[in-house]
């Protein structure tokens, strides 16, 4: 087994373990262990794509090249391979995933309801995921997509809160018609790639080698890009997103809204935009029209939200709509600013979910103007949150701001083939919802946490454990790693831009 | 003889049930079952010996090919599945089925006869085949001789009886256009013009209208067979009507021998005209899931949603139909028999669960993952697969018979055949709410684990996760298709 089979797999053979435990109080631990290890491995790895990365002799060499690649046939007569690999998007994707479940992990340290079946699911999740960021065979990603996508159901309807069944059923039959778009895309582009050379393959790095025909490349994009851009809350798909998130335990609104709703803007930027760029060409203003409205209407709609998983849940929106909005800009600056975003927002949010859940789990309501006066008796915890909130108001040193800086510069330089105009003026509206952010994270987290104790219940809780200090360090610590020195981030991402880039010129 | 072996195997052993079971009437009865099991056995073990032998016999009314083969397998694993598990039925304490012998005896004749069918290579003996194969499905049905068994029984054996009206005069209508009843003369006959009794040459057969309504006739028949809307309205009453054993034998039995016919005529006989009838054969697929899917969300009986579901399926398998070439065939099988052991492996656990509750509804198994978690583990990993949701069998399957729509142009096909994919998948998502989200109700309680059924329900369980991944199930049914598809082409 190759070291990237061994980072998918990992999870899954933890999840193994997890339901073989003896003992309800140790899956916990086997769950830290396994995810412990993973971001080892994640570690290991990294190193050893950063060293055969930068071994690569010339730099053309380096923009076509998939490292660590392990490729066997799988169903050979349709040319179905399993094939991964790893390049700097799908690298830094991987090591965000690998913080969030580890941190995840450590924020359902609480959960006593059927533990081992939320651990299990929780790891079976994160299998899928990590299997759709390091897949380059088409099929082998379609896979893994849905692997991520369905067990979500069970984890919210069976752990989560409020209106559970209404939500995790609307969320998976709206990913699932997601799934239905993308699988339509993905055959048309297979028989007319294959019928075009005569060699039939679902390899990505296959398939960009054929120019799609005009009509293609018009009607399959936008098939593919609202597939993918469903997970990733475009409106006016986002809908199930608020509902979903709001009824999510801890664990898993920080995996969602962290990771898998980044499979959207993922899939949208690898398999959309790469495989067909006259599409993207041709649709790109007007799904940077959407993605404003997404940016707008996600921040306006958290505004209202007296629910502190809503108001995160809208903001969510907004933020990934940054990211769909970097990926419909088409050049340079836009794809490095939607991944930054990816894995800014997935850090942030993951931080916002796991404070929520904290402070759910002491006060038992979610109410904002239940709340009040809280900084005084956790201290800690209001510290991490408006540290959280001042990074999703992009605030600079912290993660977001290079991301959105990187997103919003390359909405306005815009594109030779497009009119410079109407890009310019979306991303001034875009970007004025930097503005209605302040407004709306300023005055939440001014009514929970500042001015006189609304509850005299709340007087008695108490401030972070030792678990939640780590959880919450572990997240802080990697936005400002990435908010002061982003400059890692950016190389590490940077030359596997150009493969995308390239295709467009 | 050879050829027949494991045909003759079977009857043989039918036969000794029959005896041993009047013989010896006093006796423990479980030991009959046993005997089934390995006639079974034995006939699958002369199917492997002679795997894939292309011949003929019997004045070349009766062939084997590697298609057959695949066919007899298929047919044999799910009588074998269904067997493993009946003996719930039989040995349950709460109203058990009676007349052991006779069963297992009628139910070893009716695979007997479905195995003749896909060997039939003659108008005649494939009739004929086709009315022994259905005729004790009826008797089946009707097995509880409760007012609802006995009036499903009489349901499917009315429409059953229209369907295969429809089937024979289609039939009488190509052997008047062509004279012929083997069926390659047949159909080298639609397509070239034939001979006739009287030694005049018909000309232009293929355009007769004539022969498109002896093909309309034959496409209603096969209709009623797989249950293809509108032909389908047998399938929910004689299901729900059924013992849970019958249902779960005549979701997959009567499916694959209603494939199995439709190879013999649309691939063999009408070969010609198939290949413009794709936007009929899209219809009727889109028609019949569509119906399926939708009909079952409203469903609160457990045997009528899974009658839609079967519906449903049968509405995916049609698009295989089309294209005429090795990758439908192959697509087609395969689906066949991932559906087989999904389809009995969720039946297993359903016939338990009925028939120790008396619970038919969907409610009924609230909490069924508090009770019985291994249980319901396994009818979840079944749910998801007939719901397509990968790294199941399901999906995989799915997506090769989406991508003969797809390799033929029929994009929108595709689309709406995911959507439907995604319909299923709320109702199939409502029985696993029922068992891990909801808590159980006072009289639910753990079922037995009796191990014959644990062996099936293991090995098809197993078989819907493995044949997924595990390419070589899907390459050998290709190169299976492959010289079949030859063989038609000669």
């Amino acid at each position: 087994m190759g070291l990237l089979s061994l980072l998918i797999f990992l999870p899954l053979i933890t999840a193994v373990f997890v339901v073989a435990a003896p003992k309800q109080n140790q899956v916990r631990w086997i769950a830290l262990i396994g995810t412990g290890l993973h971001l080892a491995l994640t570690a290991l790895t990294t190193f050893k794509y950063l060293t055969e990365a930068l071994a690569g002799t010339s730099s053309s060499d380096l923009l076509t090249k998939l490292f660590l690649v392990e490729k066997f046939d799988w169903f050979s007569s349709l040319g179905i391979q399993y094939l991964l690999g790893v390049d700097g998007i799908s690298m830094a994707m991987v090591i965000l995933t690998s913080i969030i479940i580890f941190t995840g992990v450590l924020a359902s340290w609480n959960v006593e309801n059927r533990v081992k079946e939320f651990f299990a699911l929780l790891l079976v999740l994160v299998t899928g995921v990590f299997g759709v960021f390091l897949s380059f065979d088409l099929f082998l990603f379609f896979m893994f997509y849905e692997v991520a996508v369905l067990p979500m159901y069970l984890l919210i309807g069976v752990w989560g809160t409020g209106p559970k069944e209404y939500s995790a059923m609307k969320l998976t039959l709206m990913l699932m018609i997601g799934s239905a778009f993308i699988l339509v895309g993905i055959l048309a582009l297979y028989y007319t790639a294959g019928a075009g050379t005569g060699h039939y393959s679902f390899e990505l790095n296959q398939l960009a080698q054929f120019k799609f025909p005009q009509v293609i490349q018009t009607w399959v994009f936008p098939i593919i890009f609202i597939g993918f851009g469903i997970l990733g809350a475009l409106y006016p798909f986002h809908t199930w997103s608020p509902d979903g998130h709001a009824s999510a335990p801890t664990a898993v609104s920080m995996l969602h809204a962290g990771v898998l709703m980044k499979l959207g803007g993922y899939g949208a930027l690898r398999v959309a935009v790469y495989l067909l760029p006259e599409g993207a060409k041709e649709w790109g203003l007007f799904f940077m029209a959407l993605t404003t409205i997404n940016i707008l209407y996600g921040a306006f709609g958290a505004i209202k939200q007296k629910d502190l998983k809503f108001f995160t849940a809208y903001s969510s929106v907004s933020h990934c709509g940054v990211v769909l909005f970097g990926v419909a800009t088409l050049n340079l600056m836009g794809f490095k600013g939607a991944i930054l975003q990816m894995f800014s927002h997935g850090i942030m949010t993951g931080l916002f979910f796991a404070l929520i859940g904290m402070v759910y789990g002491r006060t038992h309501t979610r109410q904002i103007p239940e709340m009040g006066g809280l900084a005084k008796v956790m201290p800690w915890l209001s510290v991490c949150f408006y540290i959280a909130g001042l990074a999703s108001l992009g605030l600079p040193g912290f993660s977001g701001f290079i991301a959105e800086a990187h997103v919003f510069m390359g909405g306005f330089f815009g594109n030779p083939w497009s009119a410079a105009l109407p890009g310019r003026i979306m991303t001034i509206l875009a970007a004025m919802s930097i503005v209605v952010t302040a407004v709306y994270v300023l005055r939440g987290l001014g009514k929970v946490f500042l001015g006189p104790l609304q509850d005299t219940h709340h007087a008695h809780l108490t401030d972070a454990t030792f678990t939640e200090k780590l959880t919450t360090g572990i997240l802080i610590s990697t936005m400002a790693v990435v908010g002061i020195y982003p400059q890692w981030l950016i190389e590490l991402i940077g030359t596997s831009i150009y493969p995308i880039l390239n295709r467009l010129h | 003889m050879r050829l027949m072996a494991p045909e003759i195997v079977l009857i043989l052993t039918a036969l000794l049930i029959l005896i041993v079971d009047f013989v010896f009437l006093r006796a423990n009865k479980k030991y009959l079952l046993w005997l089934a099991l390995t006639g079974l056995t034995g006939a699958t073990c002369f199917l492997f010996l002679d795997w894939g032998l292309v011949s003929t016999t019997l004045g070349g009314r009766f062939a084997t090919d590697t298609i057959s083969s695949w066919f007899k397998f298929v047919f044999l694993l799910a009588t074998f599945l269904t067997l493993s598990f009946s003996s719930n039925s039989f040995e349950s304490q709460k109203k058990p089925l009676t007349h052991r012998g006779e069963f297992l005896f009628v139910m070893l004749l009716t695979l007997v006869v479905m195995m003749f069918l896909i060997s039939s290579r003659d108008l005649v003996s494939l009739y004929v085949s086709l009315e022994l194969a259905t005729i004790p499905l009826f008797g089946l049905t009707a097995w509880e001789r409760t007012e609802k068994s006995s009036e499903a029984g009489f349901k499917y054996l009315a429409i059953g009886a229209l369907g295969s009206g429809f089937l024979l005069y289609g039939m009488g209508l190509l052997y008047g256009i062509t004279g012929q009843t083997d069926l390659n003369l047949l159909s080298s006959g639609l397509a070239f013009g034939g001979m006739m009794p009287g030694g005049v040459v018909s000309e232009g057969i293929a355009g007769n209208p004539a022969t498109w309504f002896a093909l309309g006739l034959v496409m209603a028949g096969l209709g009623f067979k797989l249950t293809l809307f509108p032909f389908h309205m047998w399938a929910p009453d004689a299901y729900d009507g059924a013992p849970t054993v019958v249902t779960a034998y005549l979701s997959v039995a009567s499916k694959a021998t209603g494939l199995a016919l439709a190879f013999l005529f649309l691939f063999q006989i009408f070969s010609v005209q198939l290949a413009s009838m794709n936007t009929i054969i899209a219809i009727f697929a889109t028609a019949t899931m569509t119906l399926g899917n939708f009909a079952a969300i409203k469903q609160t009986n457990l045997k009528r949603l899974m009658a839609y579901s079967s519906i449903s399926q049968a509405g995916y398998l049609f698009m295989g139909f089309l294209g005429r070439d090795q990758m439908s065939v192959q697509a087609m099988v395969y689906y066949m028999l991932v559906y087989v052991v999904t389809n009995l492996a969720l039946f297993s656990i359903l016939t338990l669960h009925i028939q120790e509750s008396g619970n038919e509804e969907v409610k009924g198994l609230s909490g069924f993952s508090r009770t019985n978690p291994l249980y319901a583990f396994a009818l979840m990993l079944a749910l998801f697969g007939l719901a397509g949701i990968p790294p199941l069998s399901g999906f995989v399957g799915k997506f090769f018979l989406f991508s003969v729509a797809a390799k033929h142009g029929l994009y929108w096909l595709v689309f709406v055949a995911a959507i439907n994919s995604t319909v299923s998948l709320y109702y199939y998502l409502r029985l696993v709410r029922q068992m891990y989200i909801e808590d159980p109700t006072p009289s639910s309680k753990a079922l037995a684990k009796q191990p014959l059924m644990v062996f099936g329900l293991t090995v098809a369980t197993a078989a819907s996760i493995l044949i997924g991944l595990v390419p070589q199930v899907y390459e050998s049914i290709g190169l299976a298709a492959q010289s079949w598809v030859g063989l038609l082409g000669r």
